[in-house]
């Protein structure tokens, strides 16, 4: 790992660490605590910016490269954005500080684990950005949040044991737990398979793939919304591209043996998905469910993993949906907040009341249904791509038409918002800071256009990965 | 620069037309006609300085070029024409709309629809070619849910749903044309080698696309809903513009990029043009709602395009094309009066209409003229069109294509039934103290005046339009040779 990627995510670490510690020592404000983040912020991400490829330090267990950097600057935004939302809508909450801490330690846990190259740093990384969060989620917001917080912590739990389970088992075969070393000496054997089965199923506890996904929707209307933002927008896509990591540059040998698998729970889980997305009323459920049909767009760029597209469409869908997933959970989280609006009848009519917040929105979920030219759409058209690539043109059939019906309940938000008369009358809460919310909104919205656009920093990231692990 | 300049300067005055709202009411119709002009000024100079051939006025902005993701514009003949048709129903809609409520979001989704409008028509890369299309779909969307009427959402939902699912079959095709030719751009597909079932498999996922979007028989049951519901400047729109992308997609797209297929598929496409044909003249008899009938002829003319581009020879392609222009003008006026007729007597129903003639003659005679130029009075658009559509058709598909002739009589039925229920015949007493009741305003009859203008003119002299194209429908179809 690069030296300057390491201090990065360590300064990142410590601001959280500490932003407790200078709260009880100097009880700061919202606004000091968001600009002593910020700081934070701004110095990672300009380490992690002038890191190199080269690394000196913990070789064996992380690697800085295109990837990592890309990812890890653009988590760092997305993060940044979280936390300035956070801030100002929860600004009178005694506890925000401690929150804020929790996402700022969770995503140096998610920068570590995109840039892991061992199971154990892997692992611990992971974990590292969990730990926060089943914090985040346990913050008291209202009764559902310790259901929640209980569910996400024993499913967490028993994922990360499952994984356990079959990291031993490469283990015992190779002595190693080393990527590199993994791949020289793995060889096809039926336990490779098994052990690579249990990692999967890890990583579809934390990913909500069918059928582990049954956390997912619970967790993420019990929490603070703000909090579901980095769940299931930032630390999806760390884990997607720590799982990329996994498949191409551990699990080479048996790849090939795996594209059945994820072709499959592909197609389920965004069936699944989208199916049960539709029946719900409120949003922040349509949200959840629309999060595992997303979970299943990019299985089938894994179910690809034969053909270079695929690393192209991994890493383009991570990198726009971080910022769409994100975004949505944050706009969702104003509305809750300022109108109490929680179902799709409560919707009616916001375009009227809040039209900057509700056109952001619209957005994002114009990118989430892959509507041109927001990245949600490019970064589909390379998922399908890659699927057509590789042979499997009825998985990109079933993505696709998955994705014309996902449409249905994306259009139908924003049909309450714009076409419907309001029915809330008055806001529940005061935001005086809700100019400025607009704002880190804003810019994720112009970030998700001009990735939609200018797709040259993702392809170049990805070719770099190509190049690294030899596709 | 031109050519991005039309894109993008609609796209950009689109927020400004809605912050507009906030300093005056009337600001937003102002931006939107300025920047209509601005088109309309444009497609002048296109045309002017159009060499007569070929793609001219290339623009080539790299974007991605490993994968053949760059914006490159260009126009030719085709695409020359229905950039006319685009400036000139901007000019007429913003006119139209020159009362409309709400007008700031109006005018911006207006604004934001006729970027990706003309982006649709100039762009030669099939990616960015499916980006403007499928963008198009959001402006319309709001505007059919916003300013339709009663049951604008349901046909909003309807529309976006049916239109979206069938551009992910348009957008299958273009990736596994991408696949196997490794190119987005038109320059390099046209006429592209490709392995027979890759090639019939992509011909058939885009036809889907551009089917729905025409619409034919059996993709069409999303139009009478949306143009029913729709506000009639944007029934205009929807039928000047919207269909012309199928049409126009099938031409550049299909036909051109693979003709072989085009050939073996030829037949199909012929037998469901005379299908949609005699369906949605049928239909338009049996319809008493005014507006629903005149959609249901608009799908009629569809399929005399279809029919068209089906014949494959210069002079069948350059009927087809015809038709299209002929179709905008005409369906435009239509739509406009039988929404006036709407708006005047608050009923959409024939039956319950009579004598309208007693009292709006103005806008009842353009009216009139407008349906005689609808069911092919020799002197206007409709008459050219479909004649050399069905002589085109005549000469390659032989004597099966008399048939067709009949569905003109079909259309000329509905069309003379109506008129002599609704606009001739004694006033219906309900009507006759009907305030609302009066003609048009100047300014609401510019833009009827401008149809019936603009089709008698190219109805006169169809050279005016043929001309334009004639030279790139002739090089092109050299390739079904």
């Amino acid at each position: 790992m690069n030296i300057n990627f390491l201090a990065g995510v360590l300064i990142l670490a410590l601001t959280g660490a500490f932003l407790p510690v200078i709260n009880r020592i100097f009880k700061i404000s919202g606004i000091l605590g968001s600009i002593i983040s910020s700081v934070g912020y701004i110095l990672a991400g300009f380490l992690i910016c002038l890191s190199q490829d080269s690394g000196k330090i913990l070789v064996e267990f992380f690697t800085t490269d295109a990837v990592s950097r890309f990812i890890g600057f653009l988590i760092l935004i997305a993060s940044w954005m979280t936390m300035l939302v956070i801030y100002w809508v929860l600004q009178k909450n005694r506890f925000v500080n401690e929150l804020i801490a929790s996402l700022l330690i969770s995503t140096a846990g998610a920068l570590l684990l995109i840039s892991s190259t061992n199971f154990v740093s892997l692992i611990i990384a992971m974990e590292l950005m969990a730990m926060p969060t089943y914090l985040m989620v346990l913050f008291s917001f209202d009764d559902k949040s310790l259901e929640a917080g209980v569910k996400y912590f024993f499913s967490s739990a028993l994922a990360i044991g499952v994984m356990l389970f079959g990291v031993s088992l490469l283990y015992a075969i190779t002595g190693s737990f080393n990527f590199e070393v993994l791949a020289n000496n793995l060889f096809k054997d039926p336990l490779i398979l098994l052990a690579a089965i249990f990692i999967l199923a890890g990583f579809g506890f934390k990913l909500t793939v069918f059928p582990f996904h049954f956390w997912g929707p619970d967790v993420y209307d019990g929490a603070c919304p703000g909090v579901v933002a980095l769940l299931t927008g930032i630390s999806k896509s760390a884990a997607f591209i720590a799982l990329m990591r996994v498949i191409y540059e551990a699990l080479p040998a048996i790849s090939n043996n795996l594209t059945f698998i994820f072709a499959l729970l592909a197609a389920i889980t965004m069936t699944v998905g989208n199916l049960l997305a539709l029946a719900q009323k409120r949003v922040s459920r349509i949200l959840a469910y629309s999060s595992v049909a997303h979970t299943g767009y990019t299985l089938i760029a894994f179910a690809a993993l034969s053909v270079p597209l695929s690393v192209t469409g991994i890493v383009y869908h991570s990198v726009a949906y971080i910022f769409m997933k994100t975004a949505a959970f944050l706009c969702f989280a104003v509305f809750l907040y300022v109108w109490g609006a929680r179902t799709m009848d409560d919707y009616k009519g916001l375009g009227k009341r809040e039209p900057i917040l509700a056109a952001l929105f619209l957005i994002f979920l114009l990118s989430l249904a892959g509507v041109p030219p927001m990245a949600g759409f490019i970064s589909k058209v390379f998922v399908f791509a890659a699927a057509v690539d590789a042979g499997m043109v009825w998985l990109a059939l079933i993505g696709l038409l998955n994705s014309a019906f996902s449409v249905a309940y994306y259009i139908w938000i924003a049909k309450q918002m714009y076409l419907e008369e309001p029915t809330l009358k008055e806001p529940i809460n005061n935001l005086s800071s809700k100019k400025f919310i607009v704002i880190p909104l804003s810019i994720m919205a112009v970030i998700l256009i001009v990735l939609g656009i200018f797709i040259n920093p993702v392809l170049d990231v990805s070719r770099d990965f190509l190049l690294k692990v030899g596709l | 620069m031109v050519l991005l300049s039309m894109i993008l300067v609609p796209v950009i005055a689109a927020p400004f037309a809605y912050l507009a709202e906030k300093i005056s009411k009337d600001l937003p119709k102002y931006i939107s006609l300025a920047v209509s002009f601005f088109l309309a000024l444009c497609t002048t100079y296109l045309v002017v300085k159009y060499p007569g051939s070929g793609f001219a006025f290339e623009e080539f902005y790299p974007i991605y070029p490993p994968l053949d993701f760059n914006l490159h514009l260009a126009v030719d003949g085709i695409s020359l024409v229905l950039l006319v048709i685009t400036s000139f129903l901007a000019i007429t809609v913003t006119l139209s709309s020159w009362n409309v409520e709400k007008s700031g979001a109006y005018f911006f989704l207006i604004l934001l629809f006729l970027g990706p409008m003309v982006g649709v028509f100039v762009s030669l890369n099939l990616l960015w070619f499916f980006i403007f299309w499928e963008f198009t779909l959001v402006p319309m969307f709001f505007h059919i849910g916003i300013w339709g009427a009663e049951n604008r959402i349901y046909a909003a939902m309807k529309f976006f749903i049916y239109t979206h699912l069938a551009s992910v079959f348009l957008l299958l095709g273009i990736v596994v044309l991408f696949l196997n030719t490794h190119t987005f751009d038109f320059l390099n597909l046209a006429g592209v080698s490709l392995d027979t079932s890759v090639a019939k498999l992509v011909w058939i996922l885009m036809f889907i696309g551009f089917a729905v979007k025409m619409p034919i028989v059996p993709f069409h049951t999303w139009l009478p809903d949306a143009h029913v519901q729709a506000p009639s400047p944007i029934s205009v729109f929807l039928a000047g513009l919207l269909l012309k992308m199928g049409a126009y997609g099938l031409l550049r797209w299909e036909l051109f990029v693979l003709p072989e297929e085009s050939k073996f598929f030829a037949p199909l496409m012929a037998f469901i043009a005379v299908l949609t044909i005699f369906y949605a003249g049928f239909r338009a008899l049996a319809e008493d709602h005014i507006k629903r009938m005149v959609a249901y002829s608009s799908i009629n003319h569809m399929g005399f395009v279809l029919l068209g581009l089906s014949v494959l020879t210069a002079s069948g392609i350059s009927a087809a094309i015809y038709e299209m222009v002929g179709h905008a003008l005409i369906i435009s006026l239509l739509f406009m009066v039988a929404g006036y007729i709407h708006h005047k007597t608050h009923t959409w129903y024939i039956s319950e209409l009579g004598g309208l003639m007693k009292k709006i003659p103005v806008l009842m005679t353009m009216f009139v003229i407008g349906v005689l130029a609808a069911v092919g009075l020799p002197g206007t658009a409709g008459f050219v069109g479909e004649l050399t559509v069905m002589v085109s058709a005549f000469e390659y598909y032989g004597w099966i294509m008399i048939i067709v002739p009949l569905a003109s009589a079909l259309s000329a039925g509905f069309f003379m039934w109506m008129l002599q229920r609704a606009v001739f015949g004694p006033l219906k007493d309900s009507f006759k103290g009907l305030s609302s009741l009066k003609e048009l305003s100047l300014i609401e009859n510019i833009p009827l005046a401008m149809y019936i203008l603009a089709f008698i003119l190219v109805g006169i002299v169809p050279s005016v339009v043929f001309d334009v194209y004639n030279l790139s429908v002739d090089t092109l179809s050299q390739l079904f040779k």
